[in-house]
């Protein structure tokens, strides 16, 4: 299995090139079962790693470019009047798939990232009162450009927390560059990779991240960590239980990366900050990400007394 | 109409178990009727409760009330005093059950199913119906924190360990309040008729009497000796005299001109001359012993002969018995020393003598004949008493329970013609031969032997050890006690009345079996001498606390009794149960201690610091050893295993229950030591 694992992340990196960290927090999210947001500039290869992402794990992959004139509709589906049944027919929205790349969602406006984001917590949609499952598994990869761009709309802090990590791929190395350059088509090398593993391996993978063992010691950690996030005045509010719990899962997904059937205190601080940092608000005006650091700076990883 | 309070069903359960465990007592003491009211009223809650039927109207109510007085009147008599009050109690409660409109009546509901609990308390105090209560006690309890709990999803089994926390918390101050604070007399006499002895010694004792006594199996007394037992031979439980005989019937009597303040002295409050006298003269063998007399409503105490005593309300006649100043209605434990030899009443007043002689003008006129004859052949009294136990022993008399009927002349008929008795027929023959004779004599009623419990040292005195013996007094011996029936059946002084009665032949024995219906099962009889045990204990250490055994204690523990002091140590022990309570709490709130191998990884990150190695103030264990292992790279080694030592322990194998305990393994816990070690060596 982690051989598995391992191979879909080298596939991966193979397109997106010199980010096997975000490569492989991004597999640990979805082996964690959590859903995915990439923020960046425009052209970072977000898409394009949300592509191989689908490709290599076989996963339906539908895209879903969002604009400030989309409605809910355009997502989730619509009941259509059949004159021959005179029946209303659902016929459903790209949401219907098993990784959906909802591209730049802050353009949409709020009732629309809504409808998605409902979809995401739910794993279901209702349509003229009927309610109907997503496919399992269910993904959805976000792409988001940065907030001070124009004509956006940023995502309140409520949806935010439906995302388990955020990942921000940033400019490639000079090295990499001159790779990327001088290969062919990132987008078609994505198209054309091979699935490393199937639908059942997939599953079996995100089995196996429940079986990872969090000893005491570990969950004390994070929990002190929660507890730090909350009244150790670094930001204007703490992490939640749901974020906790997003915690555990995203460490023990890292470490079964990792080739480890249990958890260090190594996973959890390497996944903190994807898991943690698009929920937080530095109390100190800066970035979330100083104020996280400071976290893990501050909360002894053991116990002290 | 304002909206009826509902009682939460996880409440309910609790509240109806209550109070029909706390009525049951009534239901089985009481009259009949009362069990088919409570029954009637709880079915009809129940229903309530399930909306199956209404809460009654007031007419409705108010004719069961009047059904129940009515009832109660004609069962007792009366509407006052405790039995009648407690059966009226019982039914007024459990009215009340239909009658609860507001969460105020639920409240007042259960204040009386404590009270209703507590006057179980009145009627018995053994340990069987204590421990009843006690349990009954939860459930009430469990139905107070349900009441106290609205909301609907709640399961009735927390409640109950909820109450069984709160009476575990209030154990031990109930135990302290319970031998610190003084007792306080009733205002008013709770003596209960439902306690009323039903079998026990009686003021007169006519022949066949005693041998009705014998068929019971009740508990009489127990006996505890403090020290050296006294020899089988020497158990005689004296219990009441009697001198006055008036040719059937022997009673308790005292000549007219002699009033019974005269004979009886309170050692407690004033010796008067004659007890300070026996007093001076006892000697010999002695004997010190704890009585616990089961409730008789009766004055009459019982010890072993010479009795010395002195505890409050506690006399000692001239007759050298105890009494109570009043009738026993409660268990009574008191302590005596006997001095089972010592000679008595050598200078016995002359109406005593003269009181003792008496006999009828006529009647058992071969008895007198035989008597005058024997006393005129023997040289002494005593060979003639010598004379008359012969009698006994060699003719062929009989010792048995049925003894045929007697006629007009019963001791004529007794010693001549029928010669089949129990005791009483001895002791009175032999006693009336003695007055015929010149003899001054009387009957001593009590009882002889005890049961030995095989699990405690206690003797356990049942009705069927009741006994009637004589005393003769002797010029140079004073008053002397003896057994008739000890020549006729030896065994019945040796090893107790079953015994006698199978060595006379097995019929007899068998009837006695029948009779008080003793269990042949061995482990019926373990588990009874168990029992017996328990309650033993538990009459002699709880019910034997009194006021007395109280003041005792606090003069032992407060050198002067006062108010003052009692008070303040009252407060002293409040306060340190509660401050026990308030510790423990915090105890158990407080973090947990740390880890031997959290210990360890601080310690070893000090040592690091000591060594002057950089590091940061609590890295991961696995980036500590990175850190440490660049800027010292020959303790790398050491650190590598350390750590993998560490990770297995506290993240591998660790398990996340975070209420059970981690086994510690010795083996990683020297390991980790041991290469701590190491890895500082090749630092330093």
């Amino acid at each position: 299995m982690q051989d598995v694992i391992r191979q879909s992340i080298t596939a991966v990196s193979s397109v997106v090139l010199g980010k096997e960290e975000q490569i492989r927090l991004a597999v640990s999210c979805l082996l964690a079962r959590g859903h995915l947001l990439i923020e960046d500039l425009p052209g970072m290869g977000k898409t394009t790693l949300a592509h191989a992402l689908a490709r290599v794990f076989s996963l339906d992959y539908r895209r879903v470019q969002f604009t400030s004139d989309m409605l809910p509709a355009d997502i989730l589906g619509v009941s259509i009047f059949n004159p021959q049944t005179r029946e209303f027919e659902p016929k459903d929205g790209p949401v219907f798939t098993q990784l959906l790349l909802a591209d730049e969602i802050n353009r949409a406006t709020p009732k629309t990232q809504g409808a998605l984001l409902e979809a995401m917590e739910e794993r279901q949609v209702t349509l003229d009162g009927l309610t109907r499952a997503l496919p399992d598994p269910f993904f959805v990869v976000a792409t988001q450009n940065p907030v001070t761009q124009s004509g956006t709309f940023p995502l309140p802090e409520s949806q935010l927390d439906r995302f388990l990590m955020r990942l921000s791929l940033g400019y490639p190395s000079a090295e990499m560059e001159l790779k990327l350059l001088a290969g062919s088509d990132r987008r078609q090398l994505a198209v054309n990779l091979k699935p490393v593993a199937s639908g059942e391996q997939l599953q079996h993978a995100m089995a196996e991240v429940r079986k990872v063992r969090a000893s005491r010691d570990l969950i004390d950690y994070i929990q002190r960590l929660l507890a730090y996030s909350r009244n150790g005045g670094l930001f204007v509010a703490g992490l939640s239980p749901r974020a906790g719990i997003g915690l555990l899962n995203a460490s023990r997904a890292w470490a079964l990366t990792g080739g480890r059937d249990y958890v260090i205190p190594e996973d959890v601080q390497v996944v903190l900050g994807p898991v943690a940092e698009h929920r937080l608000q530095s109390l100190a005006g800066g970035a979330a990400a100083t104020a996280t650091q400071k976290l893990l700076e501050s909360v002894p990883v053991v116990r002290r007394q | 109409m304002a909206r009826v309070y509902q009682v939460p069903q996880h409440a309910f359960i609790w509240l109806i178990t209550g109070s029909l465990l706390a009525s049951i007592p009534q239901m089985m003491n009481g009259p009949v009727w009362i069990a088919a009211v409570v029954l009637f009223l709880q079915c009809w809650r129940v229903l309530v409760q399930r909306g199956r039927l209404r809460m009654p109207g007031r007419v409705l109510r108010i004719s069961v009330l009047a059904t129940a007085v009515g009832l109660t009147l004609y069962s007792y008599g009366t509407l006052f005093g405790p039995d009648a009050g407690i059966t009226l109690l019982v039914c007024a409660f459990n009215l009340k059950l239909l009658e609860m409109n507001k969460m105020r009546d639920a409240y007042v509901v259960i204040v009386l199913n404590y009270f209703v609990l507590a006057t179980v308390l009145i009627v018995r105090q053994d340990f069987l119906i204590s421990l009843y209560v006690f349990v009954v006690l939860f459930f009430v309890t469990a139905a107070l924190i349900g009441i106290n709990q609205p909301e609907a999803n709640i399961r009735a089994r927390s409640q109950l360990r909820y109450a069984a926390a709160l009476v575990a918390q209030a154990f031990p101050l109930m135990i302290f309040l319970f031998v610190v604070v003084p007792r306080v007399a009733p205002l008013w006499e709770m003596k209960s008729d439902q306690k009323k002895a039903k079998t026990g010694m009686s003021d007169s004792m006519a022949p066949g009497e005693v041998a009705e006594l014998s068929r019971s199996a009740e508990l009489a007394f127990r006996v505890q000796f403090i020290g050296e037992a006294a020899p089988k031979p020497e158990r005689y439980w004296r219990g009441l005299t009697y001198s006055w005989y008036d040719g059937r019937r022997w009673s308790q009597a005292l000549p007219q001109n002699i009033s019974a303040s005269d004979v009886v002295a309170y050692p407690s409050r004033f010796k008067p001359r004659w007890y300070s006298d026996l007093e001076r003269s006892a000697a010999g063998p002695q004997y010190q012993y704890r009585i616990i007399l089961e409730p008789t409503s009766r004055e009459w105490l019982y010890a072993m002969t010479t009795p010395f005593i002195e505890q409050n309300n506690i006399g000692v006649v001239s007759d050298y018995r105890l009494i109570s100043a009043s009738p026993v209605t409660d268990s009574l434990s008191y302590t005596v020393k006997s001095y089972t030899r010592m000679p008595r009443g050598i200078d016995a007043p002359r109406w005593e003598k003269e009181f003792n002689l008496r006999l009828p003008a006529e009647g058992n006129p071969r008895s007198r004949a035989q008597a005058r004859e024997w006393r005129a052949q023997a040289g002494s009294d005593d060979q003639y008493i010598a004379r008359v136990m012969r009698m006994f022993r060699q003719q062929k008399f009989f010792y048995t329970l049925t003894p045929p009927p007697l006629g007009p002349d019963q001791v004529d008929d007794f010693l001549f013609r029928t010669r089949a008795g129990f005791c009483e027929h001895y002791a009175s023959s032999f006693a009336v031969m003695m007055r015929a004779a010149g003899i001054p004599a009387r009957i001593v009623a009590g009882y002889q032997g005890g049961e030995e419990n095989p699990l405690g040292t206690h003797l356990l005195v049942r009705q069927y050890d009741a006994h009637a013996w004589v005393e003769v007094w002797l010029p140079e011996s004073g008053w002397v006690e003896m057994d008739p029936t000890a020549m006729v059946a030896p065994e019945r002084i040796e090893s107790g009345l079953e015994q006698a009665l199978q060595s006379q032949g097995s019929e007899f024995a068998s009837a006695f079996n029948e009779a008080i219906g003793v269990s042949r099962l061995p482990i019926l009889k373990q588990l009874a001498s168990a029992m017996d045990y328990i309650e033993f204990n538990w009459a002699s250490i709880v019910l034997g606390y009194d006021g007395m055994t109280q003041t005792e204690l606090l003069k032992k523990w407060l050198g002067e009794v006062s108010p003052l002091r009692i008070a303040l140590l009252i407060a002293a022990g409040i306060g340190i149960i509660g401050l026990f309570f308030a510790v423990l709490l915090l105890w158990r709130g407080r973090r947990p201690s740390l880890e031997w191998w959290q210990k360890e990884y601080w310690r070893l990150h000090s040592a690091l610091r000591k060594r002057g190695v950089e590091i940061p103030d609590h890295p991961a264990p696995g980036r500590l050893v990175e850190l440490v292992s660049a800027q010292a790279p020959a303790a790398a080694e050491a650190l590598k295993q350390w750590r993998e030592c560490y990770e297995g322990v506290a993240y591998r194998a660790n398990s996340a229950n975070l209420n059970g305990m981690n086994k510690t393994n010795s083996f990683d816990k020297q390991s980790l030591k041991r290469f701590r070690r190491i890895a500082l060596r090749n630092i330093s």
